[in-house]
């Protein structure tokens, strides 16, 4: 009992009256950091604009200890991809085919299934070992295997939510509940980002999360730290472009109007820094609406490059285009990149019903667009910089799901209790295994590795301690891993 | 109302909490105590041990007897007596061990440290005064008293008692106050802080022109008076109370009536509603006025029926809460985040403590064990929503009288849908009939049946005819079928016309069949059992006795109502200072305890504590009359003040923690869209009833999962009203709201942030609605000023921000007009001769509602 309490954030803060509301509640680490602008801010009043940098809540910071990845990619299959059926083989569920789950595995609670009645399903689907780990991964995944040698795949993910919206926010923001901010909101909150001219934060959808805007939310941290939805059409983000009937020049030409008087108004309020940081906010909000068009714009790319991600063939082309729009995002100093294949309101992961040719269908839209990814990011040296996760809300039962849908068949349902996740870049180790599931895949047995410690390894691979990246809200210092964590990976992964 | 008995017993009754929050334990005799040349130990223990280790028992550690001080807690025996270096008390005091205490404050005095060694070693004997309460020693915990009104050196300066309070600090740290705000800035200021609204031009006008010395105070008056007030105030209390119109997560349910409960905050504000009847009404509205039973025949509510059912709305706030329900999930495990957010809500919203740190273990700092949180469950676990129509029963009757007629809907609906399935048929016949026959014959097996083969073959299936589009239906129904299914779509048309309307109902809290017993959840987690716990009030702040049932008939369950009633004792610690924090809040930005939800060791101590308490025993005896405090509030010269810079202040005091001078604010996100249609003169006042959608451009819609979940409000005249009758949708906060940080509506807001960013900049710039209402303002200064560049300057500015432009000021407007090339003249259009407003000056409308002044109230 004690170690959970002395890890649970209910610690006691610094009484810090700082100026900004959201900085009083930083966590201890950050929030000195962030006063001392202030501090150094109240020396130069006379001239205000140096001033506005020093309260910049995107500034870059320094993170707790030295960073492998600057940048993270975020590889979403939403509604739960099958581990069985992709990067975790199961020779002794393909001999039970059609039996029923032995009892001493079937003690699980799951959303349609009764898993003590419900048949096992070995996988349709053929395993190579490739590169020279030897990893196996389906043929779902024939191009990813290629890059096997970068990977390091965690067969061993855990979480406690078997639904698709608990899952999301658990898999985004360490928690079931609602109202808490996502991974990528933490980090933003904890780094700030390289490039200021973009959002520090973008996430690319194919439609709508089942959950929703929250899982990229940012919860009960400042709205500002909140994930920005990149459109792949039209205009790229929320109110770019200039209203019709004016350019970027005529819209320049009001601009300077509007900073003249707000400096002007500014001269017998020389003090107040939120003046001066919303003029900075115009700024560079006019760098954006030229920014923003520019990384999108993807004429530039070569047809080679096009080819390399996919983005001409009709089954790929929108993840193709969303992973190379990501590498554009990397180059210029974007934080944290989520990108989703599949959606609540359209197709996805959710194999209830057919398992194998939903995910037959939904590796061929993401296979050879992710590998052009890992291939693209290393030849141009950005890899080593830029950690690549992928994952989903969990991975799907080894026994079919009772048809409690209704469907044809063939479906598996949702698993939280054992699943794969595996990164690359970053600093890691390739062509590596951590844990492993029991015989038919349904919990993880072999060093266990609870979302919880998933979160603080991506942190410390990013410098950021997770016990010390916190926020004070509601009488608590709280973090991305609440009371866990503890089974941080990134030493294990980094390489020697 | 209560009944006058109710009344005395509710005084006099019930708890000992009463006894110690008044007489035997007021602080100055305890402050006495403290002062005796030789402390006792149980004294030192008193004054910094007791508010944890005692009736709070936090870790099983009572240290108020002898007996149980020796037995110890959960980490063990607390004391051997004769032996202070084997005590784990004088350890933990004297910081030899890990573990030290106090928490979070300084350690004991040396000299402390040494009585509490000699005590122990001289075998920790002590007279035992039995019946004695304790005197919590934390702040917050204690009675308010009412101080005496502090002598000031410059009296010129004093307007009301609340300058005394604030001046004598001043003075006490070198600090100067600033000079009084001009009219101007005055009438913006209370326009803003009372309405949420920009004055008009003509409205500033006139407080500037009238010079009777009570023109501020009858200002004041009058903004008070109107309802925008209510409007204001209200969605300040929405923002505390976690108001959404959804549920929130992946079925983000849709509650169809909690804008009642948002329309009865606006009333209760408007009327002034007395906060400890808001209070009662809230937790216990059907406890305290339960529905009457009143089966009147007639097509009139009976009045008190009528009242009781205000009161019961009011109860609303726990039945809007973000609530989880998925297939699959456990029910307890669903029953109990409910609870957690009753509770949660409650402790920050009324109690201004952050109860939910004690979800999972006795709260670290302050006095509330892990119990009293279960505790505070307990006052709900018998409480269930409930939706009860709010029209009297006759016309329930009459609504269920004409029922059939929606059955014929119905009818008419199932023989639409039978064309469609004739038409579906036969495109899966046709189909079908290119199928290899296996695949068709393993579609016919039971799904649950199937073996792999017939599975693989069934799928073949399910790929060429599983997904039939609507349109390939459509396609194939004949010109018969078209024709048979157009007419029944009329006719549901026209049979539903004159089927009744839905019934008005509410949804309120009331009782479920039975009150399950509630247990301490250990570490947080339900499945965990734990003690069995009664319902009852923080043991900190009361003899930690569980609420017995009630034996006055006729029967009402009364577990809310005590707790109620408890909370409005006029005595009580919390209540009043957590309001009146929340009212000097909303007019200085800051409150005079910093973090409005949490009161405890942990929030930020308050800045003026005689000030707060004045306040709180004030707000009390006026009757807990809310607008009472604010007329006290803003009358004061404190609040008059400029929000002048001045670097010697600033020195000392660089937050303006002490309130040297007024903060300048940046407008909330509603009332920045509410100002924007205020200037371009669209706003539309309207009160009240369901939540307005108003329509959101493609790009907006985007975040939402399915654009069917945002029907937008089909009057236009609707997307004008205030943003506080807007749609709360917790899985899709209206997106400008959100840029300007409109809080998530999972918890209780204490505060909203204040954040300047550039998608805000964006927003302001190029977000459809923000650029037609610049537009309307263009629009509508040719309407009142006709087509002059000088007095769309002028007219414009005094629109905007309440003043002429300065002379360099206007000079660069003009500058601006002469340099676009285009003509400066409207142009006339249509017959009608409707004005066509120059694009620079839409962008010169646009300039303006983009100034720092114009989102900046100083």
């Amino acid at each position: 009992m004690e170690t959970s309490i002395s890890t649970c954030g209910c610690q006691p803060t610094p009484q810090i009256h700082s100026r900004r509301n959201f900085l009083e509640r930083l966590g201890s680490g950050f929030g000195m950091l962030a006063l001392s602008y202030l501090m150094d801010r109240e020396n130069l009043l006379a001239s205000p604009a140096t001033s506005t940098t020093l309260v910049n809540p995107f500034a870059p910071r320094s993170s707790h200890f030295p960073a492998k990845a600057k940048s993270v990619i975020f590889l979403f299959m939403h509604g739960g991809a099958s581990h069985v059926d992709t990067f975790d083989p199961k020779p002794v569920l393909q001999r039970l085919d059609g039996q029923k789950t032995p009892p001493s595995l079937s003690n699980v609670m799951l959303q349609f299934t009764k898993a003590s009645e419900a048949p096992l399903m070995a996988s349709r689907r053929t395993f190579k070992k490739y590169g020279q780990s030897g990893i196996e991964v389906s043929d779902l995944f024939e191009n990813v295997a290629q890059h096997v040698d970068d990977l390091a795949v965690i067969r061993s993910c855990h979480h406690d939510g078997f639904t698709h919206s608990i899952a999301l926010n658990m898999m985004n923001a360490g928690s079931l509940r609602l109202g808490f901010p996502s991974m990528g909101s933490w980090v933003v909150y904890g780094l700030g980002t390289e490039g200021q001219n973009l959002p520090a934060y973008i996430v690319m959808l194919q439609g709508s999360t089942k959950a929703g805007p929250p899982v990229y939310g940012s919860g009960f941290l400042p709205a500002m730290y909140q994930g920005t939805v990149l459109r792949t059409e039209g205009s790229p983000l929320l109110n770019i472009k200039p209203p019709s009937g004016l350019n970027l020049q005529e819209q320049r030409g009001m601009l300077d109007m509007l900073k003249w008087y707000n400096e002007k108004h500014m001269e017998t309020r020389a003090d107040d820094s939120n003046l001066s940081a919303r003029i900075a906010a115009y700024e560079l909000a006019f760098r954006m609406q030229t920014n923003a068009p520019e990384m999108t714009d993807l004429a530039k790319e070569t047809a080679a490059t096009r080819k390399l991600y996919g983005i001409d063939e009709e089954v790929s082309g929108d993840f193709g285009t969303k992973c190379l729009l990501a590498r554009r995002m990397v180059e210029r100093g974007v934080r944290f990149i989520q990108i989703y294949s599949g959606s609540g309101n359209g197709p996805d992961w959710d194999g209830h019903n057919l398992c194998d040719k939903n995910h037959q269908k939904m590796a061929r839209q993401v296979d050879k667009p992710i590998a052009g990814l890992l291939t693209d990011l290393k030849q141009r040296g950005l890899l080593e910089s830029t950690l690549v996760i992928w994952g989903g809300d969990f991975g799907r039962t080894p026994m079919t799901d009772g048809n409690a849908n209704g469907g044809v068949g063939g479906g598996r349902d949702h698993n939280p209790y054992g699943f794969t996740v595996w990164m690359a870049g970053g600093g890691i180790q390739g062509g590596k295994v951590i844990g492993a599931t029991d015989e038919i895949g349904l919990r993880a047995v072999k060093d266990p590795v609870h979302v919880h410690d998933l979160h603080a390894t991506i942190l410390a691979l990013l410098g950021l301690d997770d016990k010390k990246l916190t926020y004070l809200f509601q009488g608590r210092n709280f973090r991305l891993t609440d009371v866990g964590g503890d089974n941080n990976l990134a030493g294990q992964l980094l390489k020697a | 109302m209560l009944n006058a008995m109710e009344k005395v017993r509710m005084l006099l009754g019930r708890s000992l909490c009463l006894l110690f929050l008044t007489g035997l334990f007021h602080p100055e005799i305890l402050a006495q105590s403290r002062v005796l040349p030789e402390k006792t130990a149980k004294q030192i223990l008193e004054a910094h041990c007791f508010a944890c280790h005692g009736a709070a028992k936090m870790s099983g550690l009572d240290l108020r007897q002898r007996d149980t001080l020796l037995k110890g807690g959960s980490r063990g025996v607390a004391v051997v007596p004769g032996k202070a270096e084997s005590s784990l008390l004088y350890k933990v005091v004297s910081g030899g061990g890990e573990l030290r205490m106090p928490p979070g404050k300084d350690p004991l005095s040396e000299a402390d440290q040494a009585s509490l060694r000699d005590w122990i070693n001289q075998g920790a004997l002590w007279e035992e005064q039995s019946g004695k309460r304790v005197e919590p020693s934390w702040w917050a915990f204690r009675e308010p008293l009412r101080r005496a009104v502090p002598d000031v050196k410059d009296k010129r300066w004093i307007s009301n008692p609340i300058d005394n309070f604030i001046l004598l600090t001043l003075d006490s740290k070198s600090l100067k106050p600033a000079s009084p705000a001009s009219k101007s800035t005055l009438v913006r200021r209370a326009y803003f802080d009372l309405w949420g609204l920009p004055p008009t031009p003509e409205q500033v006008k006139r407080f500037i022109e009238d010079s009777s010395p009570d023109a501020y105070a009858r200002l004041i008056d009058e903004l008070l008076a109107s309802s925008r007030y209510g409007e204001l105030w209200g969605r300040h209390w929405l923002d505390v109370v976690r108001y959404a119109d959804t549920g929130g997560f992946e079925t983000d349910i849709y509650y169809p009536d909690a804008w009642r409960y948002r329309d009865y905050v606006i009333k209760s504000f408007n009327e002034d509603k007395p906060y400890d009847r808001f209070v009662q009404e809230q937790i216990a509205g059907d406890e305290l006025w339960p529905d009457t039973l009143e089966l009147e025949g007639s097509y009139m509510m009976p009045k008190r029926k009528l009242e009781h059912l205000e009161a019961r709305i009011a109860t609303g706030l726990y039945t809007l809460g973000p609530v989880l329900h998925e297939s699959g999930l456990d029910g307890e495990y669903l029953r109990s985040e409910r609870l957690a957010d009753m509770a949660d809500t409650t402790g920050a919203v009324f109690l201004g403590l952050t109860m939910g740190c004690a979800r999972c273990h006795d709260h670290k700092f302050d006095p509330i064990p892990q119990k009293d949180y279960y505790r505070m469950q307990a006052i709900f676990a018998g409480s269930q929503e409930k939706e009860i129509p709010i029209v009297d029963e006759m016309r329930v009757f009459d609504y269920k009288q004409s029922f059939p007629k929606l059955l014929a809907v119905d009818d008419l609906r199932a023989a639409v849908e039978r064309i469609r399935d004739q038409a579906r048929k036969r495109i899966i016949e046709r189909l079908e009939a290119g199928l290899p026959r296996e695949v068709v014959e393993a579609n016919r097996v039971p799904s649950e049946k199937r073996s792999p083969k017939e599975i693989d073959l069934a799928s073949e299936y399910e790929t060429a005819i599983g997904g039939i589009k609507e349109g390939a239906i459509d396609a194939e129904y004949t010109q018969l079928e078209k024709q048979e299914r157009h007419s029944l779509i009329l006719k549901i048309g026209e049979t539903y016309l004159k089927t009744p309307k839905r019934i008005p109902t509410a949804s309120v809290l009331g009782h479920a069949d039975m009150t399950p017993d509630v247990y301490v959840a250990k570490r947080g987690d339900f499945r965990n059992k734990g003690d069995k716990v009664g319902a009852g009030f923080p043991s900190v702040l009361c003899d930690g006795n569980d609420i017995a049932e009630s034996s006055a008939r006729p029967f009402v369950p009364q577990r809310r109502k005590e707790f109620a009633l408890w909370l409005t004792q006029t005595d009580h610690p919390l209540t009043a200072r957590v309001m009146v924090n929340r009212l000097w809040q909303g007019h200085f930005g800051r409150g005079i305890v910093g973090t409005a939800n949490d009161f405890g060791t942990q929030g930020d101590p308050p800045s003026h504590p005689e000030l707060l308490d004045w306040l709180a025993v004030e707000f009390v005896e006026r009757g807990w009359s809310m607008k009472a405090m604010h007329r006290l509030i803003m009358l004061s010269n404190t609040y008059q003040m400029s929000n002048q810079y001045d670097s010697q202040n600033a020195n000392i005091d660089a937050e303006n923690h002490y309130v040297w001078r007024m903060n300048r604010r940046r407008i909330e996100a509603e009332i920045l869209r509410d100002a924007l249609l205020s200037v371009s003169g669209k706003l539309n006042l309207k009160m009240g009833g369901p939540p307005v959608i108003p329509p959101l451009s493609s790009e907006e819609l985007a975040g939402l999962k399915d654009a069917s979940q945002w029907p937008v409000s089909l009057d236009s005249a609707e997307h004008t009203r205030r943003g506080v009758y807007l749609y709360v949708k917790r899985s899709f906060r209206l997106p400008m709201f959100e840029t300007f940080d409109l809080p998530e509506s999972t918890f209780s807001c204490a505060r909203r942030d204040t954040t300047n960013v550039a998608p805000q900049a964006l927003a302001l710039l190029n977000n459809e609605f923000v650029v037609k209402q610049a537009g309307e303002f263009a629009h509508r200064l040719i309407r009142e000023v006709g087509n002059s560049v000088e007095a769309w300057i002028e007219r414009g500015w005094w629109l905007g921000l309440g003043r002429s432009p300065s002379e360099s000021e206007r000079q660069k407007a003009l500058q601006y007009f002469r340099e676009k090339k285009e003509t400066q003249q409207a142009q006339f259009s249509g017959t009608a001769g409707k004005p066509v407003p120059p694009q620079s000056l839409k962008e010169f409308c646009l300039m303006l509602i983009n100034l720092n002044e114009f989102i900046y109230i100083d």
